[in-house]
């Protein structure tokens, strides 16, 4: 099934960096924000919403240095 | 002139089914919360546009395909009607709690005279205090009509947040897709051949993938926003706004409700990502994040944003506005003169980024008639200038200010030489031509004028219709100047100027301050100059 076949977010996110992280990222976002409006705060909806911000963080400084030595060859 | 109105109005009845689809979708919201009786408001606010949107859409359905032309005059017209009937949901939920039906059972709260909430949704039955709401929040600027933004009902606080985030994608693709010209910034940075920086060829793609990008970072700011101990409604809303640069809180004091260095922190981030030209972060987010100084805007955005805080920072830490014993943060305990830099810095830092972003928060509750007249000019500068052409933010944008200091120095280095010899005029690296070097001038040059010109009319007419000098209910000229730019250049801001009850002539200017401001001025113009001529009252 390609990106774009997938009823309602499917042509949004064929627009992206194609990057299945990132997607991954835009489906999982406001399915964590209606978990944690659920949930209230606690140690596990902190941790969910930490593991979030760090790894989009994270993942856009990995793929920054990922980039860099392929440019170099 | 015929198929040049049914071009318009087929693509203004298109908008207006998608501001009715926003306005429809939005029922979700008082079902969340209870709210059952602004439902019915809700929907007929909805059906209205989507019954003039169907009409016109239908009616001119074979009308041509629009040109540059037609792209200006839509895009003026279109915010002009869409903040006209985003305006609705404010009207009829303030006159539902106005007739007060039993069948509704309306807290009584929104109902019985002589409390602020009362006051602050009642100000919403004069329908000019609601198109001033929704043409703020549409066009990103943040001035509000209400007294007390806690008051209103989640819906009209969701409301005003969502105009402001479509608004802000709204403008991106404004700027990068439909009006990319030369001075325009965009069209040099983002549509050389040497970089692709525009975001996709086509206006649709462009659209989906700023919408992609915005929803990445709409998602990572409201969990960094709740992580800092914001509640989730209040991380929801303000993520939205603050990523919009459009600076509309559901608070009474803004995010100076909050008292909190996490938040003032975390909101940085959010705002200088509204900051930076969404076509660097479609690069940025493909893994090159060499963009974070390579590229000219995104460069001076920092260094900008750097300097204006450090002059504030030494204005605000000379008069000694904000003198504090002590302050924890993060642990450590700050005393005497570092606690009082400290507290200096995150008042300033805030502050500056709030206005040359466009945003509009306010932590410095006393930002009018508390700071002495240096620092409200210093952040009255940030308000003009704006930081990168291609984001949302407002002001004359920084590209356009280095595009002409760097044209002054050309030209003035230029007597030096012989007159045979031959000079580039680069731009970010690019050299440019004689001919597309004389545009970059002339634009930046024109839009740069115009800005001012306005600025200076609307400052006349506050200063002919508000109380000037001395007293406790009079104003200043450099609190006028800051309302003025803070409207023109769609931040927010306030020195304590706007509310419902200033002059109807004042918010009258201010709705036409902060359309022209959120359009760059010149579609506005040419949208006015095609009804008078079609009026026959210009040729």
């Amino acid at each position: 099934m390609r990106l774009e076949e997938i009823p309602v977010i499917g042509p949004l996110l064929a627009a992206g960096a194609d990057d299945r992280v990132f997607d991954a990222l835009l489906v999982l976002g406001p399915v964590i924000i209606i978990a944690i409006a659920l949930l209230g705060r606690n140690l596990a909806s902190i941790i969910l919403a930490a593991s979030y911000t760090a790894g989009f963080s994270v993942y856009i400084g990995y793929k920054g240095i990922r980039r860099t030595p392929e440019r170099k060859t | 002139m015929a198929n040049r109105i049914g071009t318009i109005a087929r693509d203004l009845g298109r908008m207006l089914e998608a501001l009715a689809g926003l306005i429809l979708i939005s029922v979700l919201v008082p079902l969340v919360w209870r709210e059952w009786w602004v439902v019915p408001g809700m929907i007929v606010s909805g059906m209205l546009p989507l019954l003039v949107g169907f009409g016109l859409s239908r009616g001119f359905q074979n009308a041509d395909d629009p040109g540059r032309l037609h792209g200006m005059m839509i895009a003026a017209s279109g915010w002009f009607f869409v903040a006209v009937f985003g305006s609705i949901p404010f009207l009829l939920i303030a006159w539902t709690a106005r007739f007060d039906p039993a069948i509704l059972d309306i807290p009584t709260r929104f109902t019985i005279s002589g409390t602020r909430t009362f006051s602050t949704l009642a100000a919403f039955q004069n329908p000019l205090n609601g198109f001033f709401e929704s043409m703020s929040g549409f066009t990103g600027t943040g001035l509000t009509m209400t007294d007390n933004e806690a008051a209103l009902p989640h819906t009209l606080q969701w409301w005003r947040s969502f105009i402001e985030w479509v608004g802000g994608v709204g403008v991106i693709v404004l700027t990068t897709a439909i009006l990319a010209r030369p001075g325009s910034g965009s069209l040099t940075l983002y549509e050389s051949e040497a970089r692709s920086e525009k975001i996709h060829p086509s206006i649709v793609s462009t659209v989906r993938t700023i919408w992609w990008i915005f929803l990445l970072f709409t998602f990572f700011s409201i969990l960094l926003l709740w992580l800092a101990d914001m509640p989730m409604w209040d991380a929801i809303n303000h993520a939205m706004t603050g990523l919009a640069t459009g600076g509309f809180s559901i608070t009474d004091n803004s995010i100076g409700t909050y008292n909190s260095v996490a938040i003032d922190f975390a909101l940085i981030p959010v705002m200088i990502l509204g900051s930076i030209a969404f076509p660097i972060h479609y690069l940025i987010l493909q893994g090159d994040l060499r963009n974070f100084y390579k590229d000219l805007q995104t460069r001076w955005v920092f260094i900008f944003f750097a300097i204006g805080t450090l002059v504030l920072t030494v204005i605000l830490f000379d008069q000694g506005f904000y003198q504090t014993e002590t302050i924890a943060v993060a642990g450590i305990v700050l005393q005497g003169q570092a606690a009082t830099l400290f507290q200096t810095f995150r008042y300033a830092l805030f502050q500056f980024v709030s206005a040359a972003s466009c945003t509009g928060f306010q932590t410095a509750g006393s930002l009018g008639p508390g700071w002495t007249a240096p620092a409200q000019l210093t952040v009255a500068f940030g308000m003009v200038v704006g930081a990168a052409a291609g984001s949302t933010v407002g002001g004359i944008k920084l590209i356009r200010l280095l595009t002409l200091g760097k044209g002054i120095l050309f030209r003035i280095r230029g007597i030096f030489y012989p007159s045979s010899a031959v000079r580039t005029f680069r731009l970010d690296g690019r050299a440019l031509s004689d001919q597309e070097a004389a545009q970059e001038f002339e634009e930046a040059a024109i839009i740069t004028f115009l800005w001012l010109v306005f600025l200076g009319l609307a400052a006349f007419v506050f200063m002919l219709a508000l109380p000037m000098g001395a007293g406790p209910d009079a104003f200043t000229v450099e609190n006028v100047l800051f309302e003025v730019a803070s409207a023109q250049g769609n931040v927010g801001l306030s020195s304590g100027i706007t509310g419902p009850g200033m002059p109807t002539v004042t918010k009258v200017m201010f709705l036409f301050n902060m359309w022209i401001g959120r359009l760059e001025i010149i579609p506005v113009l040419v949208l006015l100059r095609g009804v008078f001529a079609s009026l026959e009252v210009y040729e």
